[in-house]
């Protein structure tokens, strides 16, 4: 798809996830998120799980590492370090920031699997070519160097490399590293031979937009205006109380964000149906 | 007539290189709308001929030029690559190191750009030169999905995109299966022949290639020792490197027939072939069997209940089309993924040598690559400097003992690689693709280590697109296609009379290997002598 529509309504869910304060609101951008990664085509399961992942240790670590609240629920042992009073307000800011890294996430994660990667690089060469030839290699590279990794990793296993512990996984680290630089010099190599670095150069025309990608860019200006609205407005506290989060403000914003992330889902589905 | 390329002199050294020049006073010139082919051994020069051609050498890779190339009247010394790109396009080796988009109608775009093309005329240009490959149906597609030889097509359409009028290949079948291989040979054939396009073609696998040939150009240590027609470099590599030669012709020169065939055609107009005959391989005990074993990738069903019996003592070929699951089979028969459905069984330890060497290199040294895999079975030091030793020794290592494995040639690199795995005596040894970028001579000494591998007790199995070197180094021979395994049996019912699966030995004479239709060929003129 075209990277505008999908990063206007991507960079909205992503600013709501990590400037918005209200917990439905930041909820309702996770889950706007998590809609659009699910209308996205595959894979999508190692994006879900970082985030999942990810969340749930910030939601575990948040309260001892935290000394706020005023309604504590546990008390521990003094453990040097660590805070074992665990307060309802730090579960709550947990339960929040994991939302936010969910949401944040799961918007990066559904640009780059919807972003047409060529588009995204050739807007990228008009502002700054040389950029875009590293952006192209490194783009190129990784799937490279996925398999790269999964091959070692099996002559390695293949050889009774036990790599589930840590020093022997490790050691492949340097190995992978100068088979990356080799496929590196492979790929520059391929483009200079292509032309690349001539005096002159042209850019494909874009085709024009169609009609799920118009509807997506409403949708994502809509929502970018929305989260813009709501950041100023948006003024719900987790310490030392936690604040109502039944507001006007965050009631509607996440109902709002909500829709669109839904519409949004659906707008992809649409655009990505077989014609 | 004027030339598309005239080298004079040429000598290159790569910045790195210690005493041997890549190329050593190359004097070539090639006519335009000519059909080059470069033969040689790995590392003879071949691939860096190609890369001067198009001035890579000196400008990317460094090092010193001696000389003059001039391609398309571009004399590479005043002229960068991107300028003598707009005459001369140049296709790699291997197919997914060269694709720079995610699209492939982008990918073929990604030239035109370069050259500065008028936008309004890209894409049409783009969707011409996919169609001109028989590609047109994956404009849309992703280059990363895209099969080997679907890669290899998108990297020829960016190409003649470009509308240049000199072709270079670098091996451009190495890794393609055969029916890909012949495809994508008959596919330069024709671009040669109706476009007129001049095209220099650097190839192992010279079976459908060698005939159609205007010229064939013979390096050997950075030189051209060599430079005529089929038939007059046939008849010289008979003489000094017959296994650069088809194998049907090979079959003639073990013969020492005096006429030397480059087709399946010609050669069955001088000789017939044996009659097909049944043979039953010998008994072996079973290392490994795999009932109804099933595997998906996502939604891609690799295995669809595949079942076969690995054999102990005896070498086998498994073959079959990109994307038969040949590699899938392989890698749960050997512990290495765990099957979705059906039953693997088999004990002892299971050995497997991944297609591309470099993933055998972890260590900074042979030997202590090859101590790797002691190491982590935790054999005690003096029983694993005895083995190491013994294993250097088995594969003529033993004088690369201190050398680092990414210094070593790529034929040096692979018996590494098997060394580093057949250390731990496997009873089950498993190559997949061994045979990649491989010259003639390499193989005939794969099949014999891989021979005296099983002599030793040790089933191998060898994954390969390379149909003529299964039929030289394996006994029993599985066909798979789709996920199935679709026959297992004797390589002489399946490859020399199999049909699809045929080896050009077994299309014109009905035999398995060389030595077997060089004995035909004899028994033949006996009698005719008689």
């Amino acid at each position: 798809m075209s990277p505008l529509p999908v990063g206007l309504l991507c960079a909205a869910l992503l600013a709501g996830s990590v400037a918005l304060s209200n917990p439905f609101a930041i909820a309702a951008c996770a889950a706007a998120a998590g809609a659009l990664l699910w209308a996205s085509p595959p894979p999508r399961a190692m994006y879900v799980w970082f985030a999942a992942t990810s969340a749930l240790l910030v939601f575990v670590v948040n309260p001892f590492v935290s000394v706020q609240g005023l309604t504590p629920i546990w008390s521990g042992p003094q453990i040097p370090l660590l805070d074992t009073e665990i307060t309802q307000e730090e579960l709550v800011f947990g339960i929040a920031a994991g939302l936010r890294l969910i949401g944040s996430a799961m918007a990066v994660a559904a640009f780059v699997r919807l972003a047409d990667g060529d588009r995204v690089l050739a807007a990228l060469a008009r502002v700054a070519p040389r950029s875009a030839m590293i952006a192209a290699l490194a783009s190129r590279l990784l799937p490279t160097l996925e398999q790269d990794a999964t091959g070692l990793a099996m002559a390695s296993r293949s050889r009774a490399a036990q790599l589930h512990r840590r020093r022997p996984a490790a050691a492949l680290a340097a190995p992978l590293v100068g088979l990356s630089l080799e496929r590196s010099l492979m790929l520059a190599e391929a483009m200079e031979a292509r032309g690349y670095g001539g005096a002159v150069r042209t850019r494909t025309p874009q085709p024009s937009m169609n009609a799920p990608e118009r509807l997506l860019t409403v949708i994502g200006v809509v929502t970018c205006a929305v989260v813009a609205a709501a950041i100023p407005l948006d003024d719900y506290r987790y310490y030392d109380l936690l604040g109502d989060p039944f507001t006007t403000v965050g009631l509607a914003t996440a109902a709002l964000v909500g829709l669109a992330g839904a519409a949004g889902a659906v707008t992809v589905r649409w655009a990505r149906r077989p014609r | 007539m004027s030339h598309a390329l005239r080298m004079h002199d040429v000598r290159y050294r790569y910045p790195d290189a210690a005493a041997r020049p890549a190329l050593d006073g190359v004097n070539l010139d090639v006519e335009q709308g000519e059909l080059v082919l470069v033969l040689g051994e790995s590392g003879s020069g071949k691939s860096t001929l190609l890369r001067a051609a198009l001035g890579l050498v000196p400008s990317f890779h460094g090092g010193q030029l001696a000389g003059r190339v001039v391609s398309e009247g571009l004399d590479t010394r005043e002229h960068s690559p991107a300028q003598v790109a707009r005459q001369v396009g140049l296709v790699f080796q291997d197919p997914e190191s060269q694709l720079v988009m995610r699209r492939a109608d982008h990918e073929v775009a990604f030239g035109l750009e370069n050259l500065g093309c008028d936008p309004r005329e890209i894409l049409p240009r783009a969707e011409q030169a996919l169609t001109a490959v028989a590609a047109g149906h994956l404009a849309e597609r992703e280059t990363g999905k895209l099969s080997g030889g679907e890669q290899q097509r998108v990297a020829i359409a960016s190409v003649l995109a470009m509308g240049q009028s000199t072709l270079l290949l670098d091996e451009p079948t190495s890794q393609l299966d055969p029916i890909a291989a012949e495809e994508l040979l008959a596919l330069v054939t024709r671009i040669n022949r109706d476009r007129g396009i001049t095209v220099v073609l650097a190839e192992h696998r010279t079976s459908r290639i060698f005939a159609e040939a205007d010229r064939v150009v013979v390096m050997e240590a950075g030189r051209i020792v060599f430079d005529g027609s089929p038939d007059e470099a046939a008849a010289h590599l008979a003489g000094s490197a017959p296994w650069l030669l088809p194998p049907v012709t090979q079959a003639f020169v073990a013969a020492h027939r005096p006429e030397l065939p480059l087709t399946v055609r010609d050669a069955r107009r001088l000789a017939a072939p044996a009659p097909p005959s049944r043979r039953e391989l010998p008994a072996a005990a079973t290392v490994v069997g795999l009932t109804s074993v099933t595997k998906r990738y996502g939604e891609i069903p690799a295995l669809r209940g595949a079942t076969t019996a690995l054999r102990a003592g005896t070498v086998t070929a498994l073959v079959g089309p990109n994307g038969a699951g040949k590699s899938t089979l392989a890698r749960i028969a050997t512990g290495l993924e765990p099957p979705d459905g059906g039953r693997v069984e088999g004990d002892g330890v299971r050995g497997y040598v991944s297609q591309n060497p470099a993933h055998h290199a972890v260590r900074e040294r042979v030997d202590d690559e090859v101590a790797y895999a002691l190491e982590n079975l935790g054999v005690a030091a003096p029983e694993r400097a005895r083995r190491v030793a013994a294993e250097l020794a088995r594969f003529g290592l033993e004088e690369l003992a201190g050398r680092h494995p990414r210094d070593l040639s790529s034929g040096e690199r692979q018996r590494l690689a098997i060394a580093s795995v057949t250390v731990m005596r496997p009873q089950l040894l498993v190559l997949d693709e061994p045979t990649r970028g491989m010259d003639g001579l390499r193989k005939l000494a794969l099949a014999e280590l891989v021979g005296r591998l099983a002599e030793d007790g040790c089933g191998v199995v060898v994954v390969t697109h390379d149909i003529d070197f299964a039929a030289e180094a394996a006994e029993a021979v599985t066909t798979m296609a789709r996920g199935r395994v679709l026959a297992d049996g004797c390589s002489v019912d399946l490859l020399a009379h199999g049909g699809f699966f045929a080896c050009q030995v077994g299309l014109a004479l009905g035999c398995a290997t060389i030595a077997e239709a060089g004995a035909l060929l004899r028994t033949e003129t006996e009698r005719a002598g008689v």
